[in-house]
């Protein structure tokens, strides 16, 4: 559909492996680290003859996108290039690896940027790596006509993020649990929130609450020193692990992570809680494995006590509404993947259209100088435009029609090369 | 109903009307642009409506509360105007949308009631207007404290769930509730105070002996009673969900009790609308 089956046979190819293709045993052997990216890249244009390159290496996929003149021989060579550089045996990777060109190559960097391609789909992580790579390819200047393609992947990104909820519902355990803790408690400012244990994910979870706005931040630990080290890191108090029950009355969220086997908050206890708290809302969250909460303490009124599944079983749902939300985004992708081309092939048809003008002057003001002679300035000057315009009439109906195909015909572009050899046009 | 403020009645009723179909569709498909429809619709039917009440007690020379038709017209608004507020605090749009099933059909409702006569010139008196006035902005927050109390309970259910379901993605937070639920409730019930007040007042004046065996009165004096329990069982055991929302249904009962039930099955002072 563009103008490379005709005049200019150059392509975008794009050869790669994800984890939608491979599982992770291949991916980590295929991936390039990224401090090795830069001499990858430079060996990648000398031996596949490609100084139109790109590559995104994260540990969900490895990609290389170029530019080349001969894209069949090209996907050869990146493929002989991928076996050779990571010392694999020769079409050990074909299973694993896509290769695409044109529009379907178009279509899966716009994908890749939307994050539509993710593991995680609606992740905003990969949209920064791609922008790493796009940078460290532009300071090698190996980018070449791929400076067209990436910018405008991170604009239909962009796009997709602005006008879909894609990424909008939270899917991780520490976001879930922030979000939930908004559902019971509206803004977090002025609530506080307590951490037992020093379990990693529930450090996480505690930084994100720390970063939705809650206000004070207590840290209780079997051992005095770990929970004062938790709590600078948390800009929060540490208190002594026998006192957190007298704590709780005053406490919004409950985070719990412990080593311990046995549980830490009984049924009984957070009754009492309840009861002194007028049974304003409390919101526990048991992190640790095994529990640490008395899974019985749900049955108190206005507590809200969430395990690590419960919190997954929410983390389904919103990946599920996330898929939904793809839909949408899809579309998004189609409309972005033809205006690209449709884009391209008018520029493309650009540097003719002023060869075209530029031959009709010519033609129309060859015989000026013998025709001009004897005349006044002024008479000269009224024939020159006249000429101009001439010129300008006779191409303009033609200039109109390529414009039109090359926008919006592109099955016609063969007629356009006809005008180009007609008369005699160089390729751009 | 002279013409002017008939076809301003006309107009708010239309888009309470435009509003309930939206909030309805917006419920359903969970659509922005039909949410949004919904409360600009209800914020200007809520603005004609309030033209509507200024341009009727300009034709009739005093102060729109003097047959049921009115007093139902005047209760919508305030109904209206607590939700408005509630919404435009919260920004939550089932607050918003909540009252329009209410208004819409009490907006209709009062066209099916014939012209009634004019209250008798003795009960034309500020006591009277202000005992209304104080007594329907009270029913109207204890609406709303009725609402928040189901919209809390089923935000409670749904949070102990742990189920997500697409119907109550959109309720407000818990807390968010539980605030309105509290704030209403103590503002109704000092309406209500002010209201009952301003009735006896005017009621040691200019009534008759016996009073207070009116059955109307005597309906008020115990939904008071019941809105004094509940704030004092909040206030000091915390009531919230199931309890609460048990509280100010009956409260609610006891309030439309009062309005329409005590004027219908017994005969008294009040049943001169």
């Amino acid at each position: 559909m563009d103008l490379s089956q005709t005049g200019d046979d150059s392509d975008l190819v794009l050869v790669g492996l994800s984890h939608k293709t491979a599982p992770i045993e291949i991916r980590e052997k295929v991936s390039i680290p990224e401090a090795h990216l830069e001499d990858v890249t430079q060996r990648l244009r000398e031996s596949c003859a490609l100084p139109e390159s790109l590559i995104l290496s994260t540990c969900n996929r490895v990609e290389v996108v170029a530019h080349s003149d001969r894209p069949e021989d090209s996907v050869h060579s990146i493929t002989e290039f991928l076996h050779q550089h990571h010392s694999l045996k020769p079409s050990f990777l074909d299973s694993f690896l896509y290769r695409l060109h044109g529009p379907s190559a178009v279509r899966h960097v716009f994908r890749v940027a939307a994050s539509l391609d993710s593991l995680v789909i609606g992740e905003a992580q990969i949209l920064g790596q791609m922008k790493q790579a796009y940078q460290a390819a532009r300071e090698l200047g190996s980018l070449g006509r791929l400076e067209r393609l990436v910018p405008q992947a991170f604009f239909v990104a962009k796009r997709v993020r602005r006008e879909t909820q894609v990424g909008m519902s939270p899917v991780s355990i520490s976001s879930v649990a922030v979000e939930l803790a908004e559902q019971i408690f509206g803004r977090l400012k002025g609530k506080s929130a307590m951490l037992i244990g020093a379990g990693n994910m529930a450090e996480l979870a505690a930084q994100n609450f720390r970063r939705s706005g809650v206000t004070t931040m207590l840290v209780a630990n079997r051992t005095l020193e770990t929970a004062q080290d938790l709590a600078v890191r948390l800009d929060g108090r540490a208190i002594p692990f026998d006192e957190l029950g007298g704590h709780l009355v005053n406490t919004d969220v409950v985070l719990v992570s412990t080593g311990a086997p046995h549980y830490i908050l009984m049924r009984k206890q957070m009754e009492k809680v309840l009861k002194q708290r007028k049974y304003r809302p409390l919101f526990l969250i048991d992190i640790a494995v095994p529990r640490n909460i008395d899974p019985a303490c749900d049955d108190v009124e206005n507590l809200f006590l969430y395990d690590i599944d419960d919190l997954q079983q929410v983390v389904e749902a919103n990946m599920a509404e996330r898929l939904e939300n793809a839909r949408e985004a899809e579309e998004i992708i189609d409309q972005e993947v033809e205006k690209f081309f449709r884009r391209r092939s008018s520029e493309q048809v650009g540097p003719m259209v002023r060869e075209l003008i530029d031959l009709f002057e010519d033609v129309c003001l060859r015989d000026f100088s013998s025709l001009a002679n004897g005349m006044t300035e002024q008479d000269q000057q009224r024939l020159e435009k006249h000429l101009r315009q001439s010129a300008h009439r006779l191409a303009h109906p033609l200039i109109t029609e390529i414009k039109r195909v090359a926008a919006h015909d592109p099955d016609r572009l063969d007629e356009v090369e006809l005008v180009r050899r007609a008369f005699d046009l160089k390729n751009e | 109903m002279p013409a002017v403020s008939g076809l301003i009645f006309n107009a708010a009723f239309a888009f309470y009307a435009v509003g309930l179909f939206h909030s309805i569709v917006a419920f359903f498909s969970k659509g922005k642009l039909s949410f949004r429809i919904a409360i600009y619709s209800e914020v200007l039917a809520f603005v004609l409506h309030t033209a509507f009440l200024v341009a009727i007690g300009i034709e009739l020379d005093h102060f729109p509360l003097t047959n049921l038709r009115e007093v139902l017209v005047f209760f919508a608004w305030t109904v209206t105007l607590c939700f408005l507020l509630s919404f435009w605090r919260y920004r939550s749009q089932m607050m918003g949308m909540f009252s329009l099933p209410l208004v819409t059909t009490l907006m209709l409702g009062t066209a099916w009631i014939k012209s009634t006569n004019p209250a008798p010139e003795m009960l034309r008196s500020s006591w009277v207007y202000l005992h209304i006035t104080c007594l329907i902005l009270a029913y109207g927050l204890f609406f709303l404290t009725f609402i928040t109390s189901i919209l809390y309970l089923a935000q409670q259910r749904r949070l102990k769930s742990k189920r997500f379901n697409l119907f109550y993605d959109r309720l407000p937070p818990l807390l968010t509730m539980d605030q309105t639920f509290q704030r209403s409730l103590i503002a109704g019930f000092c309406f209500m105070t002010l209201g009952l007040l301003a009735g006896v007042i005017w009621a040691e004046e200019q009534w008759a002996a016996g009073w207070h065996t009116d059955p109307k009165v005597i309906s008020a004096f115990v939904t008071w009673l019941i809105y004094l329990g509940l704030i004092y069982l909040r206030l000091s055991a915390g009531w919230r969900g199931k309890k609460a929302a048990m509280g100010s249904l009956l409260g609610f009962l006891s309030v439309l009790f009062t309005f329409f039930g005590a004027r219908l099955f017994f005969e008294g002072w009040h049943s001169f609308y």
